[in-house]
């Protein structure tokens, strides 16, 4: 496993452009491109573990969601290949 | 004393004797208590907040309590807003004529679970989430599932007689409430539902009064307590989301899945391009999708997992043959997970230019029929593009249609409009107004309802409802002055101070 270094915390990945005007730094996980949130908005600085726990709680949330409506989620793609 | 409540009646009296009935921890006068309960989270125009502040915001815990809080306000003349969870996007909630705020959050006990008729009874300041987090440990479930599931409360969906995202399925809220205790604008106490019976579905004695005293937006009283129908919950879920290359492929798809008459079919969404658009700048499911991703729709079926599967085999068919491609499980379940909550999306918007800029949601909406969804569309976009050329205080973030019935005769319609509530003044808000009266007008000349799950008292709206309501509008003035003589509940709302011109000259 690989120590945890605070310092390593602040330097994200570099950026992949997924389109005009959205970035990618971590996989599945979009940010606005910072050319666009330079006059009227700033990006905020987030620590890399933050941004995926907030990804992450995200997802929990939605798994969660599912729980609390029905018992099983059917799968659209087992019931296209049938 | 004034002939009917006005603004400035509630004085130092008034406030002793609330404080009697309430007990003075329940009677909050300070400044922020009123500023947090004076908007709900349609756009508001925060340069003009002092016209809404209530003068004092009142917590009953009973129903008696209630009943007290309007005797007073009619002895005082003060008018009464009601106010549930205050996520209402048409503003029942927001005062026209300051006076008292009655919030019902109070009135949190679920007094009942009836296993053997499958009825619970709940205060009406219960969220439905939560109540089904207990229910669920009976194995049961309330399906009334608007866009603020997890913060709404019953009586709020009482007050403006909602529309859940799966009434095609399980009906909408007036299906669902079986009954409820009322307290009608002279603060007397009374039941309305199916007859008299608090748990019946279906009766024919007497006048059908249940559906009067639902989406009157607190104009006519307060419901206090409320027996809802329950179901079991659902074994299974099934969300499948399918891309177009167009919009009218899309459209027919549609109606070809609501008219599939699958058994478990739950509802179906329609998203236009300018929704497609929307989501591929901010929505990570939809960034990555080929730029000949036009228009989605989407269907969700809930039931028994031996009746889920055949029937979602049976749309999926459907969807391929009317030139669909499905969008795969992640998408789908996350999309539809994230449709239960869609009041803790973190919004923002974009200049003309394309910088970012925070922006609230406003959601307009309608009941439209099939037929008329594409030219309807045309016309709303139309009116929303006119408003973003003049100002980039307005941002149009598209729109969805969604079924309201299971046959697929109409579509709660709703265009997505972002508004920068900072920059806001009056010649801008002047600007929004019109074009709500224009949306609205829309909708009418379409042989439409202006709205079919916030209610329309807003401003800008409400111009539009007597044309809309015809005859029956004068019908609901008179129904006003005689159950709220004094003009007590909700003052202003609905432009129904017309029916109280000679007493408020």
């Amino acid at each position: 496993m690989k120590p945890f270094r605070a310092g390593e915390q602040k330097t994200p990945p570099p950026p992949q452009q997924m389109s005009d005007v959205a970035i990618m730094r971590f996989e599945h996980i979009f940010e606005v491109d910072p050319k666009l949130m330079t006059e009227h908005v700033r990006q905020q600085d987030f620590p890399n573990w933050d941004t995926q726990r907030i990804a992450a709680s995200r997802h929990d949330h939605l798994e969660w969601m599912h729980a609390h409506w029905a018992t099983v989620v059917v799968s659209g793609e087992e019931l296209a290949d049938d | 004393m004034s002939a009917v409540a006005t603004p400035g009646a509630l004085d130092d009296r008034a406030l002793a004797e609330l404080a009697q009935v309430l007990g003075s921890e329940h009677l909050i006068t300070t400044k922020p208590a009123r500023m947090h309960r004076a908007r709900v989270p349609a756009p508001f125009p925060v340069h003009r907040w002092a016209d809404h502040l209530p003068d004092a915001v009142v917590l009953p815990g009973s129903t008696e309590e209630v009943a007290e809080v309007v005797r007073i306000a009619n002895r005082f003349r003060i008018p009464v807003v009601p106010r549930a969870g205050g996520t209402g996007l048409t503003d029942g909630a927001v005062p026209l004529r300051h006076g008292i705020l009655l919030d019902l959050k109070r009135l949190d006990r679920i007094h009942e679970i009836d296993l053997e008729n499958r009825t619970c009874t709940v205060g009406a300041g219960v969220n439905m989430l939560k109540l089904n987090e207990v229910l669920a440990r009976h194995g049961l479930i309330y399906p009334d599932d608007p866009a603020s599931y997890p913060c709404s409360l019953v009586g709020g969906r009482i007050g403006t007689s909602g529309w859940s995202l799966i009434g095609s399925r399980y009906g909408h809220t007036r299906d669902l409430v079986l009954s409820f205790i009322h307290v009608l604008p002279t603060g007397d106490v009374v039941r309305f539902g199916d007859g008299g019976g608090p748990k019946v579905s279906k009766s024919s004695t007497g006048y059908t009064l249940k559906p009067l005293f639902m989406g009157h937006q607190g104009t006519l009283g307060v419901a206090t307590e409320a027996t809802l129908k329950l179901y079991p919950k659902p074994e299974a879920e099934l969300s499948p989301f399918w891309a177009f290359e167009d919009y009218d492929t899309a459209h027919r798809a549609l109606r070809e899945l609501a008219w599939a008459d699958c058994a478990t079919f739950a509802g179906a969404v329609l998203f236009d391009e300018h929704k497609v658009a929307y989501l591929r700048r901010d929505d990570e499911a939809y960034i990555p999708q080929p730029e000949n991703v036009r228009a989605l729709v989407c269907a969700v079926l809930y039931g028994n997992e031996d009746e889920v599967r055949p029937g979602g085999k049976r749309l999926m068919r459907i969807a391929r043959e009317n030139g669909a491609r499905y969008l795969g499980d992640e998408i789908s379940q996350g999309d539809w997970a994230a449709r239960h909550d869609r009041y803790a999306t973190p919004l923002h918007g974009r200049t003309k230019a394309g910088q970012v800029v925070p922006m609230s949601w406003h959601c307009e909406d309608a009941a439209i029929n099939w037929t008329e969804l594409a030219a309807v569309r045309r016309e709303w976009h139309a009116i929303v593009a006119r408003l973003r050329e003049r100002s980039d205080v307005f941002d149009d973030w598209g729109m969805f249609a969604y079924t309201s019935a299971r046959t697929g005769v109409d579509y709660l319609t709703e265009i997505d409009v972002g508004i920068w509530e900072q920059e806001l003044d009056d010649e801008s808000w002047a600007m929004w107004i019109e074009a709500k009266r224009d949306i609205a007008a829309v909708a009418v000349a379409h042989g439409g309802s202006i709205s079919a799950c916030h209610g329309a008292c807003r401003e800008g709206e409400v111009d539009v409802v007597p044309d809309e309501l015809g005859g029956a509008y004068d019908v609901m003035k008179s129904l006003k002055r005689t159950l709220d003589p004094l003009n007590v509940m909700n003052p202003g709302k609905y432009g129904l101070d017309g029916s109280f011109e000679e007493d408020l000259k």
